[in-house]
């Protein structure tokens, strides 16, 4: 035994204490690797000078088998001398400079700890059956005088050993074996033992070894009565071992080699506390089943079996080893059934298991071997490769015991592969060399010329795997589908997620998968780096080649990354002064702005365009104002796709405390800090600074004129707005409510509306209030007070900003109408009677219990239809070609039904493909919906058969609850400007006043179901009671709106004449609004989807018929 | 102290001198006594806001005539003179021992616990009170801790940063830094423990010791705030006499070490991040000479006859193609697309990692094709103003970054069949 003082203690060679969990094992066998000195038995010399190989490669820990003295009865894990080098494999010193070069390179070492047994030919066995029975030296392993003790215990050799019980004729007794006869057990009841183990592996630590395979650790203690196995004394054995590593020595790992269940392989890991490490020995034979039963269940299954383990564990997984492919952990039907798919001639099977490589296991097929390792490399462990099966080594099953799969390894197509120089004869095993597996046709020199080859294939993967810690770290959560061909799962560590799907099926299969957790992400093709298309809250759909995979990383939208960085404010202009406007709007100062604004331009609330992806912003012009305190600054925003857009920013700078209090009342609209070593500011949305738009105020009632760079800016006051504005001076504050623009309010009196995106031509808002107040004298609007235009060279005026008078309020309609209803739904919970339905009641007639529970909201649905009515009328007086009512000519009306219908159809489409994931209770109501698509597209067919549709006109174009407010008991009616979505020619457009009117009912519908929903969370079991009263309050008060509409417009050529013909128009105006509802509840709140599938459901379907 | 092993003298200097508010060292040999007194006018023109806090300026000194640190004559006691031995390593050609005796006087901010670090180049071309002032601005008041330079370099200066710098660093690491290798930065305290100790790093991995400040604090956790300050200073030509296939050798084999290092940060790092930037750019600078871009372009058809099969074993086939129609074009009209240059770019990158041939012989190869660049360059900015030409930049860099897939795809799969 040298002597343990000449062994000088190195550190561990990797300083990340959990190194093992983004480790690539590597197993080999030094025998088989390479042999340097021509005795036909590789060696550490020859090891050392395939490193370049293996790092290469690209694995980062070498697992050595047994390379200690040992009669080599079983391919060296029985052992002779635990603190030598066998002879024929070099010497320590060999082994020392081998492992010195591996640390070199960066490549950890894993040796073997066969603590459970030892060789019959290790001096301490000699020794023991020498030795007086009870005495010390005989009790380092286990005897009896009888062979019928932990008779429990199975038998692991089948094939060879009948008993674990061996008769020593020496000793005269019976020593303990669980695996050859040879292979005596030690025996940890005697505390020297484990004493002496502690010692050798302190001597393979204290050399620099990083890891230590534990070999056949269930099977450390026996006790009578049990199957000696996984006991609690085996347990403490190892935490003895584990407290001695920790106590000496930091970044190593031990192993725990554990055919178990692993349920019964979880104690190994303890609390952290026994080994780092324990192979996944199930998994394999299921890799080998699925993919032969095409078949995701078996790994699936063995996976939800396997328990958590702590954060500092992790599991080995491998696809083949030096030992058999193992079917200890599998049912006899499994079994069975893997004899038969993947041993088809009895010599390949050996105890319970297959002795075969991968490569052959898997008829040598490419694509299966690359499928089985992309899912060895992306499921939740560390992969541990075998020697040669990068190459897709082959083996020799007339080889006895595991031999076969243990020949030399396959460098080039020389005389003995490259493996030795020896004469052939001399080997310690013949070289593979049949004409599919030879060295001749498998090798390394050939794979490594051959960009194709699974080599290389295998070493892109590995650096592949290397990248991501997810693989090594990560969480694992499968997706189920309803093609259990395919194996999807997501893996996810910090902020790296990824989703890998393999197709087990030897032919091409569709999968969809629901990622809509993962909504907003896009997936990137890890392999290639190829962009796939964004995932939605609708089903993902995939298709796969024959054994194909797929590894996506999902990366969130790239706006997003930019916006969490710009958000923490370490972005600066260096101003000298409080208006040094130059640092900021400078060529330099403007660039800087520019890669600021993406970032800025997404927190902000009234940037519409958040879903679109931002390539750049650049500053277009600009304006200083408010004594150059602040500035407009108008931004082209460009898209990867579609066009470019307009935006106008408002800035100012704001210093000392003002800026403290923004960076914390405002830290959104905060978008750099300003300053310099004497002043310290933030750069910040101007509309909180108010002078700016005071300053506007000035600019619009004065009606002057400023010139930017390629503009003029005009003030043009509206007639109202000396009477409205007064003649006191008026505080600027902020308005709260900040939707797609912003606002500012000047004392109680106006209110002015900043139109963020600029686009030329007339704005509808500015356009429609300035008609309604100075031409038509509308007076449930706010009174338009003024604009401000933006006039380009060439250049139709685009609107700046709007000024209104401001309406006292009590809040808007659709907050209004939620509270009334929630008191509506409190009276009629105490109401033990149920209402009566509406539509059986006489048409126009509003039951007695809606006037009792609801009389109050029907009488300002009277009102809030009588005002919209008037709002139609007024916009039907107009005589000037912007306003002036048309009769729709029939190819608008045949416009207007493509555009419908092909609208219908996608809202049909994607409500199909969502089905799976609706909520349970709608699913009924969307398969309905869906099987009367045809009768209901049907409806805008009968459009065009209408013939009088009534005149058009200019309408409202977006209304809704949300666009009134309730002003003593009242309605005033607000926001013009249509669907910000849609161009300005949309938004202009003339259209039935029935739209509008469609509009307002849906909302009654939406209150309805929207305010039950609120209720009936602090009160479930009340929904069945409730929802009859939600529909008679809808029908009620949608009766209510429309008799008194109706009666208000009169014969107004605007509504159409024929009964028919508006209850027809209508309901496909109210179809299409249900339909728009749908998509968007199918995209963003599919919990909401009944609402509007009530509302389709609630259509008649008969065209034409009242 | 960390990462450099200094001689006992300097040990105990240090030791003696206890902390320092703001090392201000000298990343070169320079003359004692013109140091000082240049040293001693420019402190005093510091300012107010500067007076409380204690300074330290080191230069290496050889050993003969390193006298013992002293405080600066007719100064404030704040600032301390510690002309330093030299590490006995700290020597290379050009940019490798300019990053060595940048790594020392890190090192020795390090161990006087310094709030900041200034370094400066050899030539103190930037030992003036504004860049002083603006430096420690930003690393004292603004926290960053990692502060570059932007020179007021005329727009055929510092080519190789423009060309394949500054594209490749920000497109790789996602901020934009106009000057990722230079001669004159600041440190926090903090940052300079750690590139201090990052030199131990890339020697045992055989680094080429040049120090990549900017990559240090972008892959590194936690991230360094990054600063970027204008200064209107002027370096000569920082050749060294030394040959160009050199210099790149140096310089751009050092950056693609780096990107090999550094592959699993930068593969997640999407678009790039503006930095904050503080200080005036300054007037102009002069146009200077026009620049004969014929010998470039000769070296660049001379490089396409004798490298081709070099490139070939490099570039893929469409690249080939475009780089043979570049040889057909007429001088005037020569112009090397941005795409394909960042490509080119790329692609010995990927080369250099694979090993695809020997690395002095591929940057070698290299070499023709930057000059084809230059001249391509050269003759579209000749009539820009120097705005312009910055804004070109911009969109040149805006391109790599748009190219970077291209990259990640290679790199993630190398194989040869690609378009």
């Amino acid at each position: 035994m040298p002597e343990l003082q000449t062994i000088v203690r190195k550190p561990g060679s990797n300083s990340d204490p959990l190194w093992y969990k983004d480790a690539i094992l590597y197993e080999v066998s030094v025998k088989a690797f390479q042999d340097s000195n021509n005795d036909g038995v590789g060696d550490f010399p020859g090891l050392m000078q395939r490193l370049d190989y293996l790092q290469d490669l690209g694995v980062t820990c070498l697992w050595l088998l047994p390379f200690f003295p040992s009669p080599l009865r079983d391919d060296g894990y029985d052992i002779s001398d635990y603190m030598s080098v066998h002879p024929s494999y070099g010497t320590l010193e060999d082994f020392q400079r081998f492992l010195e070069a591996a640390h070199d390179r960066g490549l950890q070492v894993m040796i073997e700890l066969v603590i459970n047994h030892s060789s019959d030919q290790h001096p301490w066995f000699q020794r023991a059956r020498h030795a007086p029975a009870g005495s010390p030296e005989r009790n380092f392993y286990v005897w009896s005088d009888t062979d019928q003790k932990y008779k429990d215990a199975r038998i692991i050799f089948t094939d060879t050993e009948k008993s674990n019980w061996t008769w020593d004729p020496v000793a005269q007794a019976y020593y303990w074996h669980r695996f050859f006869s040879h292979q005596p057990d030690l025996n940890y009841d005697n505390p020297e033992v484990l004493e002496e183990v502690l010692s050798v592996m302190r001597y393979w630590l204290d050399m620099g070894v990083d890891a230590l395979r534990i070999d056949a650790i269930p099977y450390l203690v026996e006790r009578d009565g049990t199957n000696c196995e996984n006991l609690p004394e085996t347990h403490e054995i190892i935490k003895k071992i584990r407290a001695a590593i920790d106590e000496g020595y930091a970044g190593r790992m031990v192993l725990a080699e554990a055919n178990q269940w692993p349920t019964d392989v979880r104690p190994y890991f303890g609390n952290g506390d026994e080994c780092h490490m324990a192979f996944h020995f199930p998994l394999m034979p299921r890799l080998y089943m699925g993919l032969r039963q095409e078949d995701r269940l078996p790994i699936t299954d063995i996976m939800a079996q396997t328990p958590a383990i702590p954060d500092n564990c992790q599991w080995g997984l491998f696809l083949r080893n030096h030992d058999e492919l193992t079917l200890e952990m599998v049912s006899d039907d499994e079994r069975d059934y893997m004899y038969l798919a993947y041993s088809a001639d009895p010599r390949m099977r050996i105890n319970i298991g297959i002795r075969r490589r991968l490569a052959p296991l898997l008829d040598n097929n490419r694509r299966r071997i690359e499928l089985l390792s992309s899912i060895l490399f992306s499921f939740p462990g560390t992969p541990i490769l075998y020697y040669g099966d990068e190459l897709g080594m082959g083996d020799n099953i007339y080889l006895g015991d595991r031999n076969g799969v243990r020949t030399p390894m396959q460098w080039t197509p020389d005389r003995n592969a490259g493996f030795s120089r020896c004469n052939p004869a001399k080997l310690y095993s013949p070289v593979i060399m049949d004409p599919v597996w030879g060295y001749e046709a498998i090798n390394v020199e050939a794979q490594q010329n051959d960009p194709s080859s699974l080599l290389n294939w295998m070493r892109n993967m590995i650096a592949l795997r290397k990248l991501f810690q997810v693989f090594g770290r990560g969480t694992l959560r499968f997706l189920d589908s309803s093609n259990r061909k395919v194996l999807a799962y997501v893996r996810q560590y910090q902020e790296q997620t990824v989703l890998c799907v393999a197709n087990l099926s030897r032919f091409a299969q569709p999968v969809q998968l629901d990622l809509s957790e993962l909504d907003g992400m896009t997936p990137v093709e890890m392999l290639g780096y190829v962009e796939f298309p964004l995932i939605t809250k609708q089903p993902y759909a995939l298709t796969l080649g024959p054994y194909g995979f797929l590894w996506l990383e999902l990366q969130p939208a790239m706006n997003t990354v930019e916006m969490t960085a710009s958000a923490s404010g370490e972005e600066s202009f260096y101003v000298e002064s409080e208006n040094d406007w130059q640092a900021v709007l400078s060529a330099d100062g403007a660039m800087k702005l520019e890669a600021l604004l993406p970032a800025y331009l997404q927190r902000q609330r009234w940037f519409g365009s958040k879903s679109r992806s931002i390539l750049h912003a650049k500053v277009d012009d600009c304006l200083l104002f408010d004594e150059n305190r602040s500035a407009l600054v108008w931004v082209t925003v460009e898209y990867d796709t579609g066009e470019p857009e307009l935006w106008l920013l408002c800035l100012a700078m704001s210093f000392g405390a003002d800026a403290d209090a923004l960076r914390e009342s405002a830290p959104q609209q905060v978008l750099a800090v300003v300053g310099s070593a004497a002043i310290s500011g933030v750069l910040h949305d101007g509309m909180l600074r108010a002078g700016a738009p005071a300053a506007l105020l000035e600019v619009l009632a004065r009606g002057e004129e400023l010139h930017t760079r390629h503009a003029v800016l005009r003030g043009l006051p509206g007639a109202a707005l000396p009477g409205l504005r007064g003649a006191q001076p008026l505080t600027t504050r902020p308005a709260g409510a900040e939707q797609s623009n912003s606002s500012a309010i000047f004392g109680d009196r106006l209110i002015m509306k900043l139109f963020r995106r600029q686009q030329p031509g007339a704005n509808p808002d500015v356009e429609i209030g300035r008609f309604l107040t100075e031409t038509a004298k509308f007076a449930n609007i706010p009174p338009f007070a003024g604009s401000i235009e933006y006039r380009r060279n060439g250049h139709e005026p685009a609107t700046l900003a709007l000024l209104q008078g401001l309406v006292a309020n009590e809040g808007d309609g659709w907050q209004w109408t939620l509270e009334e209803l929630d008191r509506f739904y409190e009276s009629a919970s105490f109401s033990r009677s149920v209402p009566s339905a509406l539509a059986a009641a006489p048409a126009d007639t509003i039951p007695a219990q809606a006037r009792e529970y609801a009389g109050m909201f029907l009488e300002a649905a009277a009102t809030l239809g009588r005002r919209t009515a008037e709002m139609h009328l007024a916009l039907a007086s107009g005589r000037n070609a912007d306003f002036a009512p048309q009769i729709p000519r029939p190819q608008d009306l045949e416009s207007l039904r493509a555009g419908l219908s092909a609208h219908a159809a996608r809202a049909f489409d994607a409500l199909k493909s969502s089905l799976s994931r609706l909520p349970d209770d709608a699913v009924e109501q969307a398969a309905l919906t869906l099987s009367r698509r045809g009768a209901l597209l049907g409806k805008f067919a009968a459009l065009t058969q209408l013939g009088e549709v009534g005149q058009w006109t200019r309408i409202h174009g977006d209304y809704h609850l949300g666009q009134v407010l309730r002003s003593r008991g009242d309605f005033v009616i607000l926001d013009f400007e249509g669907e910000p979505a849609r161009s300005l020619e949309e938004r202009r457009a003339k259209h039935s006043p029935l739209k509008d009117v469609a509009g307002m009912l849906r909302s009654f519908s939406y209150g309805a179901f929207a305010a039950l929903t609120h209720y009936i969370a602090r009160r479930p079991a009340e929904l069945g009671q409730l929802e009859p009263w939600a529909r008679l309050w809808e029908s009620a008060v949608s009766a209510e709106f429309l008799r008194a509409w109706r009666e208000t417009a009169g014969q107004s050529p605007i509504v159409p004449a024929a009964r028919e013909h508006f209850d027809a128009l209508l309901e496909i105006y109210m179809l299409d609004k249900a339909l728009y509802e749908l998509l968007y509840e199918l995209n963003n709140r599919p919990a909401w989807i009944r609402i509007p599938l009530h509302g389709i459901l609630s259509l008649r379907l008969h065209p034409g018929k009242n | 102290m960390a990462g450099i092993e200094f001689s006992e003298e300097t040990r105990q200097q240090a030791e003696r001198i206890g902390s320092a508010d703001i090392v201000v060292g000298v990343a070169g040999p320079v003359a004692a006594d013109a140091v000082r007194t240049r040293a001693e006018t420019v402190f005093g023109l510091l300012g107010p806001s500067f007076t409380s806090l204690r300074f330290v300026f080191a230069w290496p000194s050889s050993a003969a005539d390193a006298p013992a640190a002293s405080l600066a004559a007719d100064q404030p006691a704040a600032l301390t003179f510690f002309p330093f031995a030299s590490p006995a390593h700290a020597e290379g050609e050009l940019w490798a021992g300019v990053s060595a005796q940048q790594r020392a006087v890190l090192s020795l901010a390090a161990h006087l616990n310094a709030r900041a670090c200034i370094v400066l180049g050899a030539d103190l071309a930037a030992l003036h009170a504004h860049p002083l002032q603006l430096l420690a601005y930003a690393v004292l008041e603004r926290q960053c801790g990692l502060v570059m330079p932007i020179y007021n370099a005329a727009k055929y200066d510092g080519l190789i940063n423009s060309g394949i710098l500054a594209p490749l660093n920000r497109a790789l690491y996602g901020r934009r830094i106009r000057y990722p290798l230079a001669f004159d930065f600041a440190a926090s305290g903090a940052m300079c423990a750690r590139l201090a100790r990052l030199e131990s790093h890339q020697n045992n991995h055989g680094g080429s010791g040049l120090l990549w400040p900017v990559t240090a604090a972008t892959t590194q956790s936690p991230q360094t705030t990054i600063g970027q300050v204008h200064l209107d200073v002027h370096h000569p030509t920082a050749s060294g006499g030394l040959d160009l296939s050199a210099v790149l050798a140096q310089i751009v084999g050092s950056l693609f070490q780096e990107t090999e290092a550094c592959a699993a940060h930068w593969q997640r790092v999407r678009g790039s991040q503006p930095v904050p930037v503080w200080g005036a750019a300054a007037a102009e600078p002069p146009e200077g000479q026009p620049v004969d871009t014929r010998p470039m372009l000769d070296s660049f058809l001379l490089g396409s006859r004798n490298l081709d099969e070099v490139w070939r074993l490099v570039l893929p086939p469409n690249t080939l193609l475009d780089l043979r129609r570049l040889t057909k074009l007429a001088p005037e009209d020569f112009r090397m697309p941005d795409e394909l240059w960042a490509g080119i770019v790329y692609d010995f990158a990927l080369a250099y990692r694979l090993r695809t041939l020997g690395r002095a012989h591929l940057l070698g190869a290299l070499t023709p094709l930057y000059l084809g660049w230059v001249a391509s360059y050269i003759r579209e900015v000749s009539v820009l103003s120097h705005t312009d030409a910055e804004q070109r930049l911009e969109q040149f860099a805006r391109v790599w970054e748009e190219k970077k897939p291209y990259l990640l795809s290679r790199w993630r799969w190398p194989d040869r069949f690609n378009p």
